[in-house]
């Protein structure tokens, strides 16, 4: 498919080769076709080569497990712009949210972005969890990969929780700090594990670097391990189908 | 291509039995005699539905699809982001404590209970428990059926809890004035007085 008759147009021929090195295929015209752009694409390859029809429906999947996704590289992305102008100190990271409100280009939009986005997540992935439910999906053999969502919604729920002290201002602190008060009520471990959450004990410097970092490196990697083993078990055991 | 972990087949029961590789120790595919193996399998690894079953290609049918989910997701995330901003206080000022100081929304449900209960309770004990019995689901629904009608039990329960999970937000959220106290009057107001939501 990728190399079309180009002879004796030498500009054609170079692109047509550039284009075939890169996509090994044309457009889906046949199913063998869209079967070997699946199979040799490695973006595409996250896909089973064929599905059944009635999994593919919207009103099964709701396209919420999806939409998560979605939503996670939307945050990646619109938060890796943010983090050109964020730093991470308490003199500095309110004014740095005001200059993106008001100084840097669609630095508004882009806050706003990744701050409705984030909100969605967590809706998204708790519909998720209850489409998958109502499905009975959780049953084997796919008893693990439920768990595995477990953890990907309590990453998600830690996710936008670090994310909500960064602004630095009045909600942010102080939702934090009623949020790691709760964490101080656990039997003998709870006051030693908000001290290590906080870095002190009260939210401060300390408890900023320490959500910055679990915010945009830690809690990010872990939810996309996860991901990729949740999806790798939806691949292997393959989608359970309309009822 | 659907063999289990350890080679063999296995099936849901509800499916037609599927050729499957059968490879011996010796690189040899021999077919599966009828009547053994899936239909005998006790806990299936790997599932194999009704082959029958239609199918389209993922690429383009569900790659579309997908795309055009995105972009109506992204399209509604913009729209509403241009409109509405993300709220941002004043600057953090530890020696004023709004009243009242809430958790984010999502964590609204445990302030909830927190009003409610002694702490090691509501702040420990409910949590892990939830969370524990969250993971342990599939193993203790001992049920095999999909079927609503099969389940009511398993829906009734999932479905008291997720009520429960969405009125205890939206109380935090609408009905929590002043030091957490329940207050009417954030949304519906009084006479005289804007609500404060
Ligand atoms: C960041 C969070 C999550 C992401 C990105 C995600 C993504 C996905 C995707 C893309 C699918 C394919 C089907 C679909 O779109 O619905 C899926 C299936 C599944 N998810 Fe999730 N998920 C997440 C969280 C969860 C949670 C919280 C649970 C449950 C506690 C869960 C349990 C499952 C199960 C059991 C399946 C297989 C369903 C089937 O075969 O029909 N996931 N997930």
């Amino acid at each position: 498919m990728s190399a079309r008759p180009t002879e004796g147009n030498p500009l054609r021929a170079f692109v047509a080769q550039v284009w075939g090195s890169i996509f090994r295929h044309g457009l889906p015209t046949t199913d063998k076709v869209a079967a070997r752009t699946a199979l040799t694409n490695f973006f595409l390859h996250i896909h089973p080569v064929r599905v059944k029809k009635s999994a593919i429906r919207v009103s099964y999947t709701l396209c919420l497990g999806g939409l998560s996704f979605f939503l996670f590289i939307l945050l990646t992305i619109s938060g890796l712009f943010l983090m050109f102008y964020y730093i991470p100190s308490v003199d500095q990271a309110y004014q740095n949210i005001k200059d993106l409100q008001f100084v840097a280009t669609f630095g508004l939009v882009i806050r706003n972005l990744h701050r409705w986005a984030a909100h969605g997540m967590v809706i998204t992935v708790w519909l998720h969890m209850a489409r998958v439910f109502y499905q009975g999906s959780y049953k084997p053999p796919r008893e693990f990969n439920w768990a595995i969502g477990t953890f990907l919604l309590l990453t998600t729920l830690l996710l936008s929780f670090s994310g909500y002290l960064l602004p630095w201002d009045q909600l942010a602190v102080w939702a934090i700090t009623v949020g790691t008060n709760m964490a101080k009520y656990a039997p003998i471990a709870g006051p030693y594990t908000r001290y290590l959450l906080l870095g002190g004990r009260n939210v401060g410097q300390g408890a900023l670097i320490r959500f910055y970092v679990l915010h945009v490196v830690a809690l990010p990697l872990i939810g996309f391990i996860l991901m990729v083993i949740h999806f790798w078990r939806v691949r292997k055991d393959g989608f359970t189908g309309g009822l | 291509m659907a063999t289990t972990v350890d080679g063999t087949p296995s099936e849901t029961g509800d499916g037609a039995s599927v050729p499957v590789n059968r490879t011996t120790a010796t690189g040899v595919r021999t077919p599966r005699p009828r009547g053994t193996g899936p239909e005998l399998a006790a806990t299936p690894l790997v599932v194999r539905r009704r082959e029958e079953e239609e199918t389209v290609v993922t690429f383009p049918a569900l790659v579309w699809k997908e795309f055009l989910a995105g972009l109506a997701a992204f399209v509604v995330l913009l729209a509403v982001s241009i409109q509405v901003n993300a709220p941002l206080l004043q600057r953090a000022n530890t020696a004023i404590t709004p009243n009242p100081a809430k958790a984010p929304w999502y964590f609204l449900g445990l302030q909830e209970l927190l009003e409610r209960f002694p702490p090691v309770m509501a702040g420990v004990a409910f949590p892990s428990f939830v969370i524990i019995f969250m993971i342990l689901t599939p193993y203790l629904d001992r049920n095999p059926s999909r079927r609503p009608q099969d389940r009511k039990v398993a829906i009734a329960l999932f479905t008291i809890y997720m009520c429960l999970t969405v009125c205890f937000v939206v109380i935090g959220v609408f009905f929590r004035g002043m030091a957490f106290n329940w207050d009417w009057t954030r949304i519906l107001g009084h006479p005289g007085v804007k609500p404060a939501v």
